[in-house]
Order: C-alpha cells, then sequence, then structure tokens
C-alpha cells in the first residue's frame, strides 16, 4: 500500500473518530432533547460513514475483489436510524418535553 | 414373527376401525370383527405344535442392556387365554354391534375395544415379564376408556376412575414385584423365572417379591379387599362387561397366578395370602350376589366369588388344584359371558335391570330365557353343565386340602356354603327374572332380541352343554396342554367323567344344590336381615374417605411447600445450591488456583469486564426502574456476546445477540402490564439477608470458575475438532455438535422448546389484560399506535432480514450459523412487522398460526432421525456429500441440514407463539382507531 492511500485512510479514521466524539460530546452537552438529538446522528452518518469508507477502501485495496460488507452496513444504516431518530422525536413531542424552540402546532391526528 | 403380528394386529384394527365408522355405522363392527378373525387366522397354524406340547418363543432384542427384549411366548396356557379372547372377543363384536345404540359412537367403542383385545392378547403372550407389565398397565387403560364409554354418565366416569386408581395401583406394585423378580433370577424371562421357582422361593427378598406380585393379581381380578371396584365398572356397556369384567380382563390376575404358579406357589406365605384372599372373596361375592337386585350387580359379585374360587385353587397349591383352577377359568368364561349378554339382552328388551319389576319373562322371550337358564344352571353348578366339573374338582380339592392341614373341615364347610349361595342366586337369576308373577311397570314391552344378537349367547351356552356332557371329547386337550402349560410339568392323573362314584364332593354338590333352594325360598327374612345389617357396609364409602383424606393430606402439603411467594422459591433454590456447593469446597483440599498460567491481559478486555461489571451491578441496583434495569441488562448482554466473539465463538456471539433482542421484546411486552416503578417491598434486615446469600452465591459461582479455569483441562472438544468434517462433513464444529454428534440431544431440547411454546400459548390464552388508557403521569397513549415512517421501512428490512437468515442457515454447517440462529433471525424479522404494522396488518400477511410450524418442525427433525433407520444406520445417523451448484459453486450438503431445518422451524414457531400472544393479551381493550382511521 502506497504511503498516498495509508495517509487517506488515517485521515478518513480519524475524521471518522472526531464526528462521533462531537456526536458523544453533544449527546451529552446541549441543552434540550430535540438538539441532543443532533448528536448521535451526526455520530452514526457522518461518523461511521468516515469509517465504512475507510474500511471498504482498505479491504478493497489489500484483498482480492471489492469489498461489499460496508454497502450493507449503509443501508442498513439508512433503514434503521431514521426510524429511531423518529420514534424519539414523535415520543419526545408527545410527552410535550422541555424545549428550547417554540413547540409546532399541535395537528389534528395527535 | 406371527406372534408379533398377532399381538399388533388388533392395535392395528383400532385406528381403522375408528375411521371406517366414519363412512357408515356398522364398518367399524366388520372391521373389527375381520381382524379378529384374521387372527384368529394367524394362531391357527401354530395351535398344532403346542398342542403336540411345544412352547413357542419368538424374541428380538430391545433394550438390552436392561435386560428388556421383546418377546412372545405361546405355551398351552397362553393358548388357551388366546383362544379364550379371541373367540369371546368375536362374539361380543357381533353382539355389541345389535347391543349399542344409533346414538351410541361405534367406531370409539370398536377402537377401544380393540384396544384392549390387543393389550390383552399381549398380558397373555408376553414370554418378557416388563413386556407384559407395560400390557397389563394398557389392559387398565383400555379398561378405563371402555367403563366410561358413555362419558355422559356420572356413575360410568366415577367407576372408571375408581377401577383406573386400584388396577392401576396394583400395575405399579406389580411392576415393583417383577423387578424384584428379575433381580432374584437374573432375567426377565419367563422361561428362566419358571424354572428358577426353588431359588425364588428361597431368596430372601421372596415375601416382599410374591407381596407385591399378589397385589398386581388381586387388584387386577378384584380380590378382597380390591373387590369392590369391579361392581362399579358395571356401569360399562354389558358387551364391555361380559368381555373384560367377567371373562377376560380379570382374569389377567388369575391368569398371572397360573403363569407364575411353578415360579411362586408351594411355600406357606403363598398358600396363605393367595387361599386366603380367594376364600374370602368367594363367600363375600357369593353373599352378597344373592341381594343384589340389579341383574348385573348379581353378575358382577358372582364374578367376584367364582374369581375367588379360582384364586381359593391355586392357592391350596396342589397340581390338581391348579388344574381345577385352569378348568374354571375357562368353564366360568364360557357361561359368565353368556349370562351377561343375556343380562344385556334382556336389558336392552325390557328397559331396565332391576330384578324386582323384571318378572315373568318367559312368556315375553322364551329363547332367551331358556339361554339364560341353562347359563346360569351351569353357574350353579348343576350336573351336565361345564360348572359342575370344575366345582366338583374345587370341592374334591377341599377335602384333599383339609386331610393335609389342621383346620380340617372349616375349608370344605366353607367351600359348600359358598356353592349354597351360588345356587341361590342363579336360583334368584332364573326364577326372578322369567317366572315369579307379571312384570312390573316396565318402561318397555319385552320381545326377543335381533336373530344375530343371540348367536354369542347361543354358542356359549352350547360349548357350556358340550363341555359339561362329553369333556372328554371337548375340553380335555385344551385343559391338559393348558394345564401343563400352568405347571410346566406333566399334570397328575385326574378323570374328567361325569360320575366317580359316591365320592364326599358330590355329597357336597347334593348338599349346596339342596340348600341353596331352600335358602332361596325362605330369602324374604334374609333379605331384610340383610338390608339392615350387611348391606349397610360398603367399600366404596371407605374408599372414597381414604382418598378424600390422601388429597386432603396432599393439599395441605403442598399449602405449606409451595406459598405461592417467587422470592421464597428463589431463596430456597439458591440456598440449597449454596449449601451443596459449600459442602463440596469443604470436602476437598486441593488448591483454588490450578497450575495453568493465565493468559496475558489486554486493556480493551479489561474495559469490557469492566463496564459488564458496571452494567450487572447497575441492574440490581436500578431494578425499581425497570426500563433503566433492562437497558443495563442489554450492556450485560452485549459484552458476554463481545466475549464469545474475543474467544472464537462467533455462533455463540450471533445467537447471544439474537436471543437478547428477542428477550428484550419479551421483557417490554411483559413489562408493559406491569407498573414503570416498583415500589420497595422488602424490609431492611431482609434485603441484606438477600445480599449475603446473593454474594454467597455468586462468590462460590466465581470461586468455581476460577478453579477450573486455572486447571489444564482434557476434554473432548480435542475430539470433536478432529471428526467434525470427516464424520459429520462440516466445518462449523458447534453447528455439527447439534445436529449430528449430539443430535438426540437438540431433539429433545427442540422438543421442550415446542413445549414451552405450548405451554405457554396455553397460559396466555384465556387472559385478557386490560390496557391502561395512560401512562403512570397521566399522559394518554400515543393514537399513532404504528408510526408510518417505521411501518413502511420494517416492511422494507423484512425481505432482506429473511434473506440473512437463509445465509445463515445455509452457511450453518461450515460457518458460523445454522437453524437456531437463523430461525431466531426469521422471528425477530416477523416481530418486527407485527411491531411496527399491527397485529391485523401482519396477520393479513404472514400466516399467524405457529403450531404447524412447530409440529413441522418436530417431524422433520424426528423424520431425519428415522431416515436413517430405513438404511440400516442407528437414529439420527448422518450422512454427507459435496454437491455443486451452478452460480454458488461447491457446497457441502448433509443430512444434517434437514435436521437443522426441523430445529429452525421449531424456535420460529414457539418464538413467533410467545411473543404475539403476549402482545395480543391486551388487544381487545384497545381501540382500533388508529389501525381503521389509516386504512
Amino acid at each position: 500500500m502506497n504511503p498516498a492511500t495509508e495517509l487517506l485512510l488515517s485521515a478518513l479514521i480519524l475524521l471518522g473518530a472526531v464526528f462521533t466524539l462531537i456526536g458523544s460530546i453533544g449527546l451529552a452537552r446541549l441543552r434540550d432533547f430535540y438538539t441532543r438529538l443532533h448528536g448521535p446522528t451526526k455520530a452514526s452518518t457522518l461518523g461511521v460513514g468516515s469509517l465504512l469508507i475507510a474500511s471498504a477502501l482498505y479491504f478493497s485495496l489489500t484483498e482480492p475483489g471489492i469489498s461489499l460488507h460496508e454497502v450493507l452496513v449503509t443501508l442498513f444504516l439508512f433503514i434503521t436510524a431514521p426510524v429511531s431518530a423518529h420514534l424519539l422525536a414523535k415520543a419526545a413531542l408527545h410527552l410535550k418535553l422541555h424545549s428550547l424552540a417554540r413547540r409546532p402546532e399541535q395537528n389534528n391526528e395527535d | 414373527m406371527s406372534l408379533l403380528t398377532l399381538v399388533l394386529l388388533p392395535f392395528l384394527a383400532a385406528p381403522v376401525a375408528a375411521w371406517g365408522s366414519r363412512f357408515g355405522r356398522l364398518h367399524a363392527a366388520w372391521i373389527a370383527g375381520a381382524f379378529t378373525a384374521l387372527a384368529l387366522a394367524l394362531l391357527a397354524p401354530l395351535l398344532p405344535p403346542v398342542f403336540g406340547g411345544e412352547t413357542l418363543v419368538h424374541s428380538w432384542a430391545w433394550i438390552p442392556s436392561l435386560g428388556v427384549t421383546l418377546a412372545f411366548r405361546l405355551d398351552g396356557l397362553s393358548m388357551m387365554f388366546a383362544l379364550l379372547i379371541l373367540v369371546i372377543g368375536l362374539l361380543i363384536i357381533l353382539y355389541a354391534r345389535y347391543y349399542l345404540n344409533p346414538r351410541d359412537c361405534m367406531g370409539r367403542f370398536y377402537a377401544y375395544l380393540m384396544l384392549f383385545m390387543g393389550s390383552m392378547l399381549g398380558v397373555v403372550l408376553s414370554e418378557n415379564l416388563i413386556q407384559m407389565v407395560v400390557f397389563w398397565e394398557l389392559t387398565s387403560l383400555s379398561s378405563f376408556l371402555l367403563i366410561s364409554y358413555w362419558q355422559h354418565r356420572a356413575e360410568g366416569r366415577q367407576g372408571a376412575r375408581m377401577a383406573l386408581a386400584i388396577t392401576g395401583g396394583g400395575g405399579l406394585a406389580l411392576f415393583g414385584g417383577v423387578i424384584l423378580l428379575g433381580h432374584i433370577v437374573g432375567s426377565y424371562q419367563l422361561s428362566d423365572v419358571l424354572a428358577a421357582g426353588d431359588i425364588i422361593r428361597a431368596h430372601p427378598l421372596y415375601l416382599p417379591t410374591l407381596l407385591l406380585i399378589l397385589l398386581g393379581v388381586f387388584t387386577k381380578s378384584a380380590q378382597f379387599p380390591f373387590h369392590f371396584w369391579l361392581p362399579h365398572a358395571m356401569a360399562a356397556p354389558t358387551p364391555v362387561s361380559a368381555y373384560l369384567h367377567s371373562a377376560t380382563m380379570v382374569k389377567a390376575g388369575v391368569f398371572l397366578l397360573a403363569r407364575l404358579y411353578p415360579a411362586l406357589s408351594g411355600s406357606t406365605e403363598w398358600f396363605m395370602l393367595v387361599s386366603g384372599a380367594g376364600l374370602a372373596t368367594l363367600l363375600l361375592g357369593a353373599y352378597t350376589a344373592l341381594f343384589k337386585h340389579d341383574l348385573k350387580g348379581l353378575l358382577a359379585y358372582s364374578t367376584l366369588s367364582h374369581l375367588g374360587l379360582i384364586t381359593l385353587l391355586f392357592g391350596l397349591s396342589t397340581p390338581l388344584a391348579a388344574v381345577a383352577g385352569v378348568f374354571h377359568i375357562i368353564n366360568h368364561a364360557t357361561f359368565k359371558a353368556s349370562l351377561f349378554m343375556a343380562a344385556g339382552i334382556i336389558d336392552h328388551e325390557a328397559g331396565t335391570r332391576d330384578m324386582r319389576r323384571l318378572n315373568g319373562l318367559w312368556k315375553y322371550m322364551p329363547h332367551t330365557a331358556l339361554l339364560a337358564m341353562v347359563a346360569a344352571a351351569a353357574m350353579a353348578g348343576v350336573p351336565l353343565l361345564n360348572g359342575f366339573l370344575s366345582k366338583e374338582m374345587f370341592f374334591a380339592e377341599t377335602v384333599h386340602v383339609a386331610q393335609l392341614t389342621a383346620v380340617g373341615w372349616l375349608l370344605p364347610a366353607l367351600a359348600t356354603l359358598a356353592g349354597v349361595f351360588s345356587v341361590a342366586y342363579s336360583l334368584r337369576f332364573i326364577h326372578d327374572v322369567f317366572f315369579n308373577g307379571e312384570p312390573v311397570d316396565l318402561p318397555k314391552t319385552p320381545h326377543e332380541p335381533p336373530r344375530w344378537m343371540k348367536v354369542p349367547v347361543e354358542v356359549l351356552v352350547a360349548l357350556c352343554l358340550m363341555v359339561g356332557m362329553l369333556p372328554a371329547f371337548t375340553v380335555a386337550p385344551l385343559l391338559a396342554v393348558a394345564a401343563t402349560g400352568a405347571l410346566q410339568a406333566t399334570p397328575p392323573q385326574y378323570s374328567l367323567a361325569l360320575w366317580h362314584g359316591f365320592t364326599p364332593e358330590l355329597g357336597m354338590s347334593a348338599v349346596a344344590l339342596t340348600l341353596g333352594i331352600l335358602v332361596y325360598i325362605g330369602r324374604k327374612p334374609l333379605f331384610a336381615l340383610h338390608e339392615r345389617t350387611v348391606g349397610r357396609l360398603d367399600a366404596r364409602a371407605v374408599y372414597n374417605a381414604l382418598q378424600g383424606a390422601l388429597l386432603h393430606a396432599n393439599s395441605a402439603l403442598i399449602a405449606r411447600i409451595e406459598t405461592g411467594s417467587l422470592q421464597r422459591m428463589a431463596l430456597l433454590t439458591v440456598l440449597v445450591a449454596v449449601a451443596a456447593g459449600t459442602v463440596g469446597f469443604l470436602g476437598s483440599n486441593a488448591p483454588l488456583t490450578g497450575t495453568r498460567a493465565g493468559l496475558p491481559l489486554d486493556a480493551v478486555s479489561l474495559l469490557a469486564a469492566l463496564a459488564l461489571i458496571a452494567a450487572a451491578l447497575g441492574t440490581a441496583a436500578l431494578h425499581r426502574q425497570r426500563l433503566v434495569a433492562l437497558v443495563l441488562i442489554g450492556v450485560v448482554g452485549l459484552v458476554v456476546s463481545l466475549a464469545f466473539v474475543k474467544f472464537s465463538a462467533p455462533d455463540l456471539a450471533l445467537t447471544q445477540l439474537s436471543v437478547e433482542v428477542v428477550t428484550l421484546v419479551l421483557l417490554l411486552l411483559a413489562l408493559h402490564y406491569l407498573p414503570q416503578h416498583s415500589p420497595p417491598e422488602s424490609s431492611n434486615a431482609r434485603r441484606l439477608r438477600d445480599m449475603a446469600l446473593a454474594l454467597a452465591a455468586g462468590g462460590g459461582a466465581a470461586a468455581l470458575t476460577w478453579a477450573v479455569l486455572t486447571r489444564p483441562y482434557e476434554h473432548i472438544a480435542g475430539y470433536f475438532l478432529e471428526n467434525s468434517v470427516p464424520g459429520g462433513g462440516g466445518h462449523n464444529v458447534v453447528n455439527v455438535i447439534l445436529v449430528d454428534f449430539r443430535g438426540f440431544d437438540t431433539l429433545g431440547e427442540i422438543t421442550v422448546l415446542g413445549l414451552a411454546g405450548l405451554g405457554i400459548y396455553a397460559l396466555l390464552k384465556g387472559l385478557r389484560l386490560p390496557l391502561r388508557r395512560a401512562d403512570e403521569r397521566g399522559v394518554d397513549w400515543s393514537s399513532d399506535a404504528h408510526p408510518p415512517i417505521m411501518a413502511t421501512l420494517s416492511r422494507l428490512l423484512l425481505p432482506l432480514a429473511l434473506l440473512v437468515s437463509v445465509y445463515i442457515f445455509l452457511r450453518g454447517h461450515n460457518m458460523p450459523g445454522g437453524g437456531f440462529i437463523a430461525g431466531l433471525i426469521t422471528a425477530v424479522a416477523l416481530i418486527l412487522q407485527y411491531l411496527a404494522n399491527g397485529i391485523d396488518w401482519t396477520r393479513g400477511r404472514v400466516p399467524a398460526n405457529a403450531h404447524p410450524l412447530i409440529g413441522s418442525g418436530l417431524l422433520i427433525a424426528t423424520l431425519t432421525g428415522l431416515g436413517s433407520w430405513v438404511f440400516g444406520y442407528p437414529f439420527l445417523t448422518s450422512t454427507h456429500g459435496h454437491l455443486h451448484w451452478p452460480l454458488i459453486g461447491e457446497f457441502e450438503l448433509a443430512s444434517a441440514m434437514a435436521f437443522d431445518l426441523g430445529v429452525y422451524l421449531v424456535v420460529v414457531g414457539a418464538t413467533l407463539l410467545i411473543l404475539i400472544h403476549l402482545g395480543k393479551l391486551s388487544r381487545t381493550a384497545l381501540p382500533h382507531s388508529a389501525e381503521g382511521s389509516r386504512d
């Protein structure tokens, strides 16, 4: 593996780690439930995304064939992450949790 | 082969008869009759060698290590019984076809009857004693089914229960006796046991063996003090009474007396016990029979007395008495079966069995009356009939034995007394029913039964006459060979002639006849006396009181042990485990730490272990906040599965992960019905106690693990690793162990899993829990039960998840995976649909019934196991081969895969069954507005 690729991979991994860290700090530090919800979503998209790209590149370059596992992981993440985020937000709205912003108008369905 | 076929034929006939009755009311009778005739035809070619003195033994190894073989034996005694069972059975089948009401289910009756016939044949033809006990119990069970055939009648159900309790209990005692007998002799084969009589009688365990076996005999043949079940068994349909409770089943007890006669008889204990019980039953039965107003009641007590007579004969322990016993078995079967059938005809045509109302039937049914009178005369022991011959032999033997013992005259005197009563009740049967004025208030106008209903009675009565008049030309060869079989030696010289000259027994017969007639004439004051005194005693009351006391004591005991407190149960269980462990630890002085060097410790493992400890502690500390505790348990599970990954057990890790998911869903569903927070309920002292106990138990387990892990350990893993590919055709050792090496264990486990699923289903089935309208903070549940984002995306997920589970399943034999994990994944994927889309939506698309899944899974697994029998290998032998699939490539296919498929189906079925029904608990209480508004 040439130094340029190594550099690229290291950068991607570091980037992923940083986003995950930022996400975690956000989850711990932000002031209300709705803003806290942003933390883990960053971690699971940008953070895990960078790590997955790094992994895909690494295994595709070092082993014969293209590594597609990461694509599957991405697919499952794309399916599950919005669902959990949506359900959490819905539950928070339903329970009328403290919010920094003004709550949205009640729709008819609730 | 043919003896086995003979025994199996009726068992085969039972389902066929039950099935055949769907197509016509009488089909069952025809089928039963055809099978019985076929069995007789099979028996016929075996008769000449047995008459020639041969003993046929056919045997197959069954459980050789336990000394159990499947072995059948045909000698004189068993041949005589087999003939009785089949011939009388055939007559009963014909009779019952007319007896049963159009409303009665013919198929069920004949199926039960055939079950009984097979069991009874099994009893008399068994060479192996354990096998005989199995058939013995089967006769009790089929008798239970037949007595309670009219399930709507309370007395039928009660009588059946009592008969089962008594004969079943006796069967258990007999089982114990047979095991002791096998222990003494060293073999359960009848041939060995019969040849070892001297060893048995000299053995210190002789008395307990004898007592246990006699318990079995006395309960089965209704000997005093176990006699009372037989009259209550008369609630059965009359063909059953005729067949089981006079001709065959109750004879199983005396059959066993005859069978084991060479092995057990001859001792003082045998003489006292057997003849004592026989004499008591003989007198009690003969006396009580006279006072019964019910026709069948009279016959039942008369049966008791005749069984007592036979028992007494075997108890006397002289070879001639045994011959007389065997002879009386034949005679009693013929005349008593015909009497029962006649009683059934009278009941059938007149509508009652009460002898106070049945009078003067001679005018209405002379043909039946004649038959019944001849049979009753045989019962009384009137000359020219078969009953006379065996009764004469009986009297002669009592006189013979009286000369040997001190009690002297007592035995013949009591025998004559029984004879007097027997004449009196026979006379009552004839005179009260067929003469004695006009019938009183009968429900029906009596008339002759259909022609063919009388044929069985005619056949039996003809036999009574022929044997009675020409014994030497009819019964003599059969009796000779049967007596030889019973004695296992040539019987002494005896004569079956009618006239022996003026002998004491002739005198006794004359006295019995004369006095019997006198007793009948003077019956009125006797009846009144009986009503005032003995008639008030009822053995059933004693039985019921005993049963009630037993049940009461047990309930009290259970109430003391099982208080309904889960905490207390857990406390006791853990306490016992800790105590047992402590004893084990203290008992050895080996060091706690073994010699094996520890593995290096890395930071990640340490961190994971710390997280595990923290999560476990947190679960315990925060258990009152149930949701938080649940999350912490999830952490424990995840760390454990990571540990599996680290120690190269990817299979276990996968399983652990899927189990975690399923458990979480299960607990969430259960928590749904519980309060979110539980208040502190235990006192501090109690919590301290529990904590101490928990520490002791956890510390003990940790110490044990430490001790095991620090020792070099030679285990069988090496064997499995070496043999996995050559022996099981798979590289995934865990899977090969599950489906091949230990396939039998797995079969048991999935059976348990399926049963657990069905059990939970049964528990939840009728349960309806109210769903609270709001949570504990007073906030209503969201009306949007199935948010569209989750619903839509979960539908997308289903095919993907199923694909994964198929992948995991297929690769399971060689790589991490297998049926169990794949089953869990499928179940999780389906449960997700239920959670996200609601029960109604999913039910419309996925077959909701999980029972067939469990059933077919078990069936596939079992059939795979049985499949190896076809190729001549032991159960569950696996085979494997290579297969080349286009596109996918080289593929290892093992028969274990089919087994794995069974595992898969059972896991899916059981998991779905439990979770869906738990989720449905409050479904009726749930308003379906959300569901309805969106559709």
